[in-house]
């Protein structure tokens, strides 16, 4: 055994630790205190990110998208002769880990807080947001009651009032379904609220829901639910979880016989790894994004252009472009305030992305002026194909909302 | 007043046509949680210990077999179309079990041999510790985001047997047929009018183009009721032949263990140290080896099981993979009786029919809670589970 | 008089205490700090709460998070719905939401204690994982609390005095259910079982009660993780927490409350410091390949040079301290050297940022513990006035010596 000596040692070494921990934190919040985020010769911005735990392959790409939109802001100049310095810090796919994370970035000084992929790590970064006022994009956040917080909360995506309702409408009006069924992710909030937005919309459009199963994500086998709903015979079923799950759901539901039912989806299928891990049994089947590969707009040229010089491969997931978009977005609002010769601090930095018209982002254009943090984005409908993912037909938010 | 709110839950209720296809689907997810069971038993049945980074022994041995996969030309970057053999199927399975083997009694050696002098719950947070450190320390080194997936190219198996218990009745056979027939037509003249118009995207048709595909999916969606008519009016069990080949390697895998438990000196001493470790020791058998090897066989099982729930599922991987099939195999091995054998296999079995009896109850939300809410009802009668022994033991 | 005197004395100091780490806040001025703080003082009640029932009676419950969150949701939904600002004073109610919590965590205690009782060890390990994650997945299965999106808290009510209050209380608590006759008791039942009903205890009464007060205590942090956060996400309440609270425990000497309640702090502030890592310079620190490896080869070398020391030096002494102090330091120079000899191979293709490897630092950290203390930290020690004293007197002679 140790002597008594050894683990007073040990002790005093770890509340050493402590202090200095304490201690690190205390002296780095100074630049919190005055609420500029100018340290130096350098603007800060923060981004929470998934860096580890579950949620990694998507915290993973928003970094690499944000850091690539900061480094080509730096490579043309930054803003005034000043750099700017992506501070990232991991939530470690957890809430309460996600809250510290934005807190801590708040007490470095950062004028904008950009994050998360996921809602429920947002919702508590909105908290944050809203005590400190500064301004928050969500990257991936599409729960629709987040932006409702606070005048300082945003988003570059779309939120599930349109992704729902597009699928719906999709399914409905152009695909001809009359019988569909939802296959749901239980653990996962993103794929709860878009399978009930698609259940309302669809039944409102007059379609019948004839079965909705459960999984939680991590499983690996669907057999007893695809069965099930193949005793229902639908004519489409509607799986809103993410890509990790959706290939093998496909199978399954391929397996079970429902060998003519057309496949639906959500943003969370958007991944190069779909059609491997769905093979055969996924082609054919149309899912809801953002942007698409092969889309012809300059923007989204330029950006995979770049994205694969700087990483060597296309973004993992649609994460990827939505982080720059929303680190984009950000320093656009940062070159407005440079050219009108305001200072760069969280007041003006809100008043400035709150009051963004028309940015080309490679999600789209999108406008937060007078839109309560959402704007009003374009929903892509992406078919899979033996080839990739093939653009299929685009709705405007106006033309599912406003019917 | 009871009865009233009973009836429609019956009428909603499950659909019994469906039993013996769903009583099959928990017989081979079973046949998978036991051989990930046996693992579990095994090494608590010597070392007393729960080996929590069991599960991420797995989760590498889903690696390996993609690694191997990719070696092949498996993956999705690499040029040419290789051909799925069952060749391949089979050095993929035999890495996995060789690779988790070898993981196995690295992490006996490293972490578990120095604590087996310690009290057993600083042996169990040292199993968590090493469970953790996979989990995220493997994420730096295998690739993981995108999670990748082994491409379902590699399975020979994929094609679907049927087997049909009761036939449908032929008027609904035929109307079936008739509507395929009627669909077949419609699409010949969907094709044509596309081409006419000259549009390769069929959501850009002109009105009246509109109106030849609303035709023909109204066709889809007649077939699609009719073949549901036969599917409802018929009792079928369907299967890719892939699970029937994870039930012939299951069964093959449990007798080769059965053998070498039962049969061989390996086997009688690694019972003899189950049944009294400090004993076996005194009577000269070589503890130490003893671990190892149940270490590298119960591995050697999670490997084979990961690798073949993730090549014929294709189930993306990442570091978390064996978070949940481990915790289930977990239960399943202390339902049986932890450290019996039979007993993890009974658990296993019992663990995947409860799961599929509980979607076809119509419970899917619920599924995984089920299997808890078993373990417990089981553990308050017969306290030592199923199989197993319940004298009174202290931490 | 002198017994009231004291009482008194100590329900003050507590009270000091609890209202100085309220005013904290504003002393250190930064947010995140004193975030970092407050969640450690919740975790020291979770981990304290799980070693009167782990560590002193010796029941192996792994579920504790269970409790956590039942405590958190009842009132959590409650504040939600009933709560009316006009009508009670935040503070008040959430001290008798506290209780309200307590209880409720308290009863699911007893259901899930009574019974389970009957199983030896592991079972009652699984059993209380089992009810862990049923809990999960029926709280992530009803729609009033948000399903799998959790649901916020309105209002929020922070009140850190009382995290830290209560924080007090178990401590107290633990420790005064230790001191006196019937603590006794929970040491017989921890130590041995047969022998301590032969000498008349009442096991089975025991058990129940420390698992039960201890769920009720871990309730009652639920209560104020949730008004605190003011937004809950079962995700949070996953088997994952509970074996992190397992870990306080154990790695600060299962039995301990001062180890219990260390540890909690320790592993808490771990991650969070090492977000802020910085090398000499002044940037950021960060590891490649060769560096990573580096700290598996340091790690695996630290523990075979402490034990060969204990070895080479068998009497206590000054060489054996600094032979130990030494083969504990000397190896982590492989980190940097690997780091900057492999930097020149495809290893070091990836660097990667201290803030980013935490998670596997945080598991290495639980390994090493557990391989060179395998009693925790602390062992069965405490903390005493008596013990420090005896250490200084210990440590002056032998420097004088």
């Amino acid at each position: 055994m140790f002597g008594k000596r050894t683990w007073w040692l040990t002790g005093v070494a770890a509340l050493g630790l402590l202090a200095v921990g304490c201690n690190g934190g205390a002296t780095a919040g100074g630049g919190g205190e005055s609420g500029g985020g100018e340290s130096g010769d350098e603007i800060l911005l923060g981004l929470v990110a998934s860096q580890n735990g579950d949620l990694k392959p998507w915290g993973d790409d928003s970094v690499r998208g944000a850091q690539l939109a900061v480094d080509q802001a730096n490579l043309a100049g930054g803003i005034d002769g000043k750099k700017i310095r992506l501070v990232i810090q991991d939530s470690n796919s957890d809430a309460t880990q996600g809250k510290s994370a934005a807190e801590k970035l708040a007490s470095d000084g950062v004028v904008t807080l950009l994050g998360e992929v996921a809602s429920s790590i947002t919702e508590v970064m909105a908290d944050v947001a809203v005590e400190k006022g500064l301004p928050l994009i969500a990257v991936g956040a599409t729960k629709t009651t987040i932006t409702t917080k606070g005048d300082n909360i945003f988003r570059v995506c779309y939120t599930d009032d349109l992704q729902g309702p597009v699928m719906a409408k999709f399914a409905y009006d152009d695909l001809g379904l009359r019988n569909v069924a939802i296959i749901t992710d239980n653990k996962q909030a993103y794929s709860k609220y878009l399978s009930e937005t698609f259940r309302k919309h669809f039944e409102s459009l007059g379609g019948k829901i004839v079965g909705e199963e459960f999984y939680e994500s991590g499983a690996v086998n669907f057999a007893g639910q695809v069965t099930k709903l193949a005793q229902a015979s639908p004519e489409g079923v509607f799986l809103s979880g993410y890509f990790n799950e959706v290939g093998p759901l496909a199978k399954a539901i391929r397996g079970a016989g429902m060998t003519d039912a057309k496949l639906l989806g959500g943003d969370g299928w958007d991944s190069r790894e779909i059609l491997q891990s769905g093979g055969d049994a996924i082609v054919g089947g149309y899912f809801c994004n953002h942007y698409n590969s092969q889309e012809d707009r300059p923007e989204v040229k330029d950006f995979l252009a770049k994205f694969n010089d700087a990483y060597g491969a296309e973004p993992g997931t649609t994460m990827g472009a939505l982080a720059f978009d929303a680190a984009a977005l950000a320093i656009d609002a940062m070159k407005r305030l440079a050219a009108e010769g305001k200072e760069i601090n969280r007041e003006n930095m809100t008043a400035a992305i709150g009051s963004t018209m028309d940015f080309k982002g490679v999600s789209g254009s999108i406008t937060l002026e007078g839109m309560g943090g959402n704007p009003p984005k374009r929903a892509l409908i992406v078919e899979l194909t033996r080839e990739g993912q093939v653009p299929a037909k685009s709705y405007e938010a106006a033309e599912v909302l406003g019917s | 007043m009871g009865l009233e709110l009973y009836l429609p839950l019956v009428a909603a209720g499950p659909d019994f046509s469906t039993l013996p296809q769903q009583l099959t689907n928990g017989l081979i997810l079973g046949s998978i949680y036991a051989l990930i069971a046996l693992g579990y038993t095994m090494v608590y049945g010597v070392l007393r210990l729960i080996n929590f980074a069991h599960g991420e022994v797995y989760m590498l041995g889903a690696y390996t077999a993609l690694l191997v996969s990719w070696a092949f030309g498996f993956a999705p970057t690499s040029p040419g179309d290789p051909k799925a053999s069952v060749l391949v199927l089979a050095v993929m399975l035999l890495a996995s079990m060789v690779v988790c083997a070898a993981v196995g009694a690295v992490i006996e050696y490293l972490a578990y041999r120095p604590m087996r002098k310690q009290s057993r719950i600083s042996a169990l947070i040292t199993a968590i510790g090493v469970s953790l450190l996979l989990q995220y320390g493997g994420a730096l080194f295998l690739p993981a985001s995108p999670p990748p997936t082994i491409s379902g190219k590699v399975d020979p198996f994929a094609s679907i047997a049927t087997l049909t218990l009761s036939p449908p009745p032929a008027d609904l056979v035929d109307a079936e047929e008739a509507a395929r027939a009627e669909l077949a037509a419609r699409e010949t003249s969907l094709e044509q009018t596309m081409e006419a118009e000259g549009v390769r995207n069929q959501f850009d048709l002109s009105p009246e183009g509109k109106e030849v595909l609303q035709a023909k999916q109204a066709a889809e969606r007649e077939v699609n009721r009719t073949a549901g008519a036969v599917e409802t009016g018929s009792i079928t069990i369907k299967l890719p032949q892939n699970r029937l080949v994870i039930l012939g390697t299951v069964v093959g895998l449990m007798a080769a263990l059965w053998f070498l438990v039962m049969k061989t000196k390996t086997g009688r001493s690694m019972r003899a140290a189950s049944h009294d470790f400090e004993s076996a020791s005194l009577m000269g058998i070589n503890v130490n080896r003893v671990v190892s090897i149940t270490f590298m066989i119960g591995s050697a099982l999670a490997g084979a099981g990961a690798m073949m729930n993730a090549t014929f599922t294709g189930t993306s991987l990442t570091t978390f993979y064996g978070l949940l099939p481990g915790v289930k195999a977990f239960v399943a091995a202390v339902l049986g009786g932890i450290g019996n054998i039979p007993g993890a296999v009974l658990g296993g079995l019992i663990m995947g029919l409860a799961e599929e009896l509980s979607v076809w109850a119509g419970f899917s939300g619920y599924k995984d809670a089920v299997a808890f809410i078993i373990l417990i009802v089981v553990l308050l009668f017969r306290p030592g589970g199923l199989l197993g022994s319940s004298k009174v033991e202290k931490v | 008089m002198k017994f009231w005197t004291v009482r008194l004395l100590s329900v003050a100091a507590a009270f000091a205490f609890a209202f100085a780490m309220q005013g904290l806040g504003s002393v250190i001025g930064d947010d995140y700090a004193y975030r970092v703080i407050n969640v450690s003082g919740i975790f020291i009640t979770l981990a304290v709460s799980l070693n009167l029932i782990n560590g002193i009676t010796g029941q192996f419950s792994i579920g504790h998070a269970a409790f956590y969150q039942v405590g958190a949701y009842v009132t959590g939904y409650m504040t939600l719905k009933m709560f009316d600002p006009g009508g009670m004073h935040p503070t008040l109610w959430l001290i008798m939401m506290m209780f309200v919590g307590a209880v409720a965590a308290g009863l699911l205690g007893l259901v899930v204690g009574l019974p389970s009782l009957r199983l030896r060890g592991d079972y009652l390990a699984i059993v209380t994982l089992g009810f862990n994650e049923i809990i999960r997945i029926i709280s992530t299965n009803i729609p009033e609390v948000g399903g799998a999106a959790g649901f916020n808290i309105k209002p929020k009510i922070v009140e850190p005095w009382l995290i830290w209050m209560l924080a007090v209380i178990c401590i107290a608590l633990s420790r005064n259910l230790l001191k006196n006759a019937h603590g006794l008791t929970f040491w017989a039942v921890r130590e041995d079982e047969v022998a301590s009903s032969a000498m008349g205890v009442n096991n089975t009464r025991i058990k129940v009660v420390a698992f039960v007060v201890g769920s009720a205590l871990a309730g009652a942090a639920g209560v104020l993780y949730g008004h605190f956060e003011g937004f809950l996400d079962p995700k949070v309440f996953g088997m994952q927490q509970s074996f992190i609270i397992l870990t306080m425990v154990v790695l600060g000497g299962t039995g301990s409350i001062t180890g219990s309640a260390l540890a909690a702090v320790f592993l808490t502030v771990l991650p969070e410091y090492l977000r802020d890592l910085k090398d000499p310079t002044g940037n950021e620190l960060a590891l490649n390949g060769g560096g990573i490896i580096g700290v598996f080869a340091a790690s695996i070398l630290m523990i075979w040079a402490v034990k060969r020391m204990k070895t080479m030096f068998p009497v206590k002494g000054r060489n054996r301290s600094l032979a130990e102090v030494g083969a504990h330091l000397v190896p982590w120079a492989l980190v940097p050297l690997l780091n900057a000899v492999l930097a020149s191979t495809p290893l070091a293709a990836n660097t990667y940022r201290v803030s980013e490897l935490r998670m596997v630092f945080f598991a290495l950290v639980l390994i090493l513990v557990m391989q060179l203390r395998p009693s925790g930290v602390f062992g069965h020690h405490e903390f005493s006035w008596n013990w420090l004293k005896s250490l200084f007197s210990r440590f002056r002679k032998e420097q004088t010596a």
